[in-house]
């Protein structure tokens, strides 16, 4: 019990400067639970960010990794609810207040204005993707199908993805 | 929900959200452009306007991808539906993980799922580049919000700014162009 309050109240923390910026999670991480708790070995730590970033969740699921190692299944669970309880509910305050924020005239149009920006960084987290994962011909091809499909079929996109996964997994 | 729309059922935002966590590989914007194809086109559930202003706050709160999922939870159905939302999408990954880490800490060995990887990963750049074209279609008006999308491109890809930084100085560029222009107008 006491070991997941522990495990509660560091990933509590782990949650709140993650709303900061998720880029310092990784280095944190691997300060708390490798040098300062040692629940893992750097190895370990390494291969629980290669599994995490198999998962459709956020990079964070590597909580639940080494939730898992400190405390089993309930460390888990804990460790995957108390990171991202700090931006759950602060999303929540956001979209309570968004409607309200959004009529005051000088809110609404600031926010309407900035939507370009946010399009900007939509296209470029394709080109930061891209450049890490498309090597070769065979993932261009797949790249093409999958934009034609997307762009002119109406066929639900989390079947194109299950099937470009099992594509994957017979190419390689 | 303010607009007295027809209440969306809990569960079926459960269900949806579980179906994109279960299917959206390649994490942050990948999850985002999945989310936006099944609530913004094909279930209508918020308007893009809304939806892009919700990843907006998201970047700013960090894991971006779960909190566009509380937010669009959220605008359904009030704090239940965003914690539903944000339970859904989280659980198959939580469960996943979970297995995963047991076979790891058992057997001391990575499954051999990367490969899967190399399928998805060029699908889910299409996806996310037909929603960024969808999107400027609809959101990027004239030059000044060309000029921003493309500085706030650059920004990312060529100088890695942080993105609530990039956000950060859109808002304060259109707070200045919309003053102005009520000072000239």
């Amino acid at each position: 019990m006491a070991a997941l309050l522990t495990i509660a109240w560091i990933y509590l923390r782990i949650g709140l400067i993650f709303v900061g910026g998720g880029y310092v999670l990784i280095p944190l991480l691997n300060h708390i639970m490798v040098e300062q708790y040692r629940w893992l070995t750097l190895r370990q730590f390494l291969d629980g960010l290669a599994l995490s970033q198999l998962t459709p969740g956020p990079l964070a699921m590597l909580a639940t990794f080494t939730g898992f190692r400190a405390g089993g299944i309930p460390g888990a669970l804990v460790a995957t609810i108390f990171i991202f309880l700090p931006c759950v509910v602060l999303m929540l305050i956001v979209g309570r207040y968004y409607d309200r924020l959004k009529k005051i005239d000088i809110i609404g149009s600031t926010l309407g204005g900035l939507l370009p920006a946010v399009v900007g960084l939509v296209a470029a987290a394709a080109w930061n993707l891209g450049v890490s994962s498309l090597s070769g011909v065979k993932e261009f091809l797949i790249l093409a199908v999958g934009f034609a499909l997307f762009k002119w079929t109406k066929i639900t996109p989390m079947v194109v993805i299950l099937g470009a996964g099992l594509v994957g997994l017979l190419i390689n | 929900m303010s607009n007295g729309a027809q209440k969306v059922r809990l569960s079926e935002i459960f269900l949806t959200f579980t179906m994109i966590g279960l299917t959206g590989f390649g994490g942050g914007m990948a999850i985002v452009a999945l989310v936006e194809r099944v609530c913004v086109r094909e279930k209508g559930w918020i308007s893009s306007e809304e939806f892009l202003h919700g990843l907006a706050f998201g970047q700013i709160l960090g894991p971006f991808s779960l909190n566009v999922c509380t937010f669009t939870g959220h605008h359904l159905r009030g704090i239940r539906g965003g914690i539903v939302a944000a339970v859904g999408f989280i659980l198959p990954s939580f469960l996943l993980i979970t297995l995963l880490s047991w076979i790891y800490f058992t057997y001391q060995k990575l499954p051999q799922l990367q490969a899967a990887l190399k399928g998805t990963n060029p699908v889910v750049i299409g996806l996310i580049v037909v929603v960024a074209i969808d999107m400027g279609r609809k959101q990027i008006k004239g030059w000044g919000g060309a000029l921003m999308a493309v500085a706030a491109f650059c920004a990312s890809v060529f100088l890695t700014l942080n993105a609530a930084w990039v956000l950060l100085g859109a808002a304060l560029w259109s707070l200045c162009s919309s003053y102005f222009r009520r000072r000239i107008g």
